[in-house]
C-alpha cells in the first residue's frame, strides 16, 4: 500500500528521516529518530508506524525502545520482530476517523502525556 | 561611523535637537542598532534586538533619568529632545498564543489546565500541544509548562485511550 507523499513529507517534522518499510502485507513508515512528548526518557527513538489495522488496533506506533513516559503504559508487545529489528508497543487505542499520517502519529504520541 | 546617520545618544548627551537624516542610531540595552525613520513604532525597535511585544516591553530612557514605557503600535519620535536611548524589559505578564488568538498569562511555569483554561477546555477532553523547534508535540497534563513569551499552542479534542 502506498501512502500520499504529502503526508510522509509532514511526518518528517518529527523526524530525522522516513522511509517505508514493506513486511508481509504490511507497509510500514520507519520514522528514524522519532521526538517524543516533554517528559519522556529517551527523548528520541525510532518509530515505526503501522497505518493500517493490525493487533486488534486500528493502527499502531511501534518504537525501538521501552520508553519510560510521564505516565505509566501497559507495553502490551515487546520485542516484536519486525523488519529485522526488535520493537516495543504500548496498549493505546486512536480513534479519529480518516487521520491523516500526522494526524495518526501526533494521536499515538498523546498516548504519552494523559492518564488514561 | 556613516556621517549620514545621527547618534541620538550624543545629541541627548549635548542637550541638542536631533536634526533630520536618513537614518538614526539608537542604543537599546546598551547595543546600538541602526533605524531608517525618526519615527519607528515600538514593535520595529524590539524586533532590532531580537525581542518581541509578547515577551518584552519596551522603555524609552531620556537625560535627566525620566523613562516611559512605549506601547507596541506606539510610534517613537527619535528627535525628541533629550530622549538618549531605549532598554527592555521581561514582561509579568506576557501574551502566548492558543489556536492563533493570543491570551494573557503569567510568566513562569503553569500548567496544561491552566493553558487550557484560556479557552475554556480542560485535559479531561483535550490535548495542549506546542509548537516549538518543529511542529506541534503533545504536552504531557501532569508536568508544568515553561512560560516565558510568546509560545504557541494548539488544542485538539482528545484523539484515543488506552485499551
Amino acid at each position: 500500500m502506498e501512502y500520499p507523499k504529502e503526508q510522509i513529507e509532514d511526518l518528517k517534522g518529527y523526524c530525522s528521516k522516513v522511509r517505508a518499510a514493506k513486511e508481509g502485507e504490511i507497509t510500514y513508515l520507519y520514522l528514524e529518530d522519532l521526538r517524543l512528548p516533554a517528559g519522556c526518557t529517551p527523548e528520541v527513538c525510532d518509530g515505526l508506524l503501522c497505518p493500517v489495522a493490525r493487533d486488534g488496533y486500528p493502527s499502531r506506533l511501534f518504537l525501538s525502545v521501552q520508553v519510560s513516559p510521564p505516565y505509566p503504559r501497559n507495553w502490551n508487545v515487546s520485542n516484536a520482530r519486525i523488519g529485522e529489528k526488535n520493537w516495543y508497543v504500548f496498549s493505546w487505542r486512536v480513534n479519529l476517523v480518516s487521520p491523516t499520517l500526522v494526524q495518526m502519529l501526533v494521536a499515538h504520541l498523546t498516548g504519552f502525556t494523559k492518564e488514561k | 561611523m556613516n556621517t549620514s546617520e545621527i547618534d541620538i545618544f550624543e545629541f541627548s548627551q549635548r542637550g541638542e535637537e536631533v536634526p533630520h537624516a536618513p537614518a538614526y542610531r539608537v542604543r537599546i540595552d546598551g547595543e546600538t542598532v541602526t533605524v531608517d525613520t525618526p519615527r519607528p513604532t515600538g514593535e520595529l525597535l524590539l524586533g532590532k534586538v531580537g525581542k518581541r511585544p509578547c515577551a518584552f516591553e519596551l522603555i524609552e530612557e531620556f537625560v535627566h533619568d525620566k523613562n516611559d514605557v512605549v506601547e507596541p503600535g506606539e510610534e517613537v519620535d527619535l528627535r525628541r529632545r533629550g530622549l538618549k536611548g531605549f532598554i527592555t524589559a521581561h514582561k509579568e505578564i506576557v501574551t502566548i498564543f492558543i489556536n492563533d488568538q493570543p491570551y494573557q498569562i503569567e510568566r513562569g511555569e503553569r500548567t496544561v489546565a491552566e493553558i487550557l483554561g484560556k479557552v475554556g477546555q480542560t485535559p479531561d477532553g483535550y490535548v495542549l500541544l506546542e509548537e516549538k523547534k518543529g511542529p506541534p508535540m503533545p504536552l504531557p497534563a501532569n508536568l508544568p509548562v515553561k512560560i516565558h513569551g510568546c509560545e504557541i499552542f494548539f488544542s485538539q479534542p482528545q484523539s484515543g485511550g488506552s485499551s
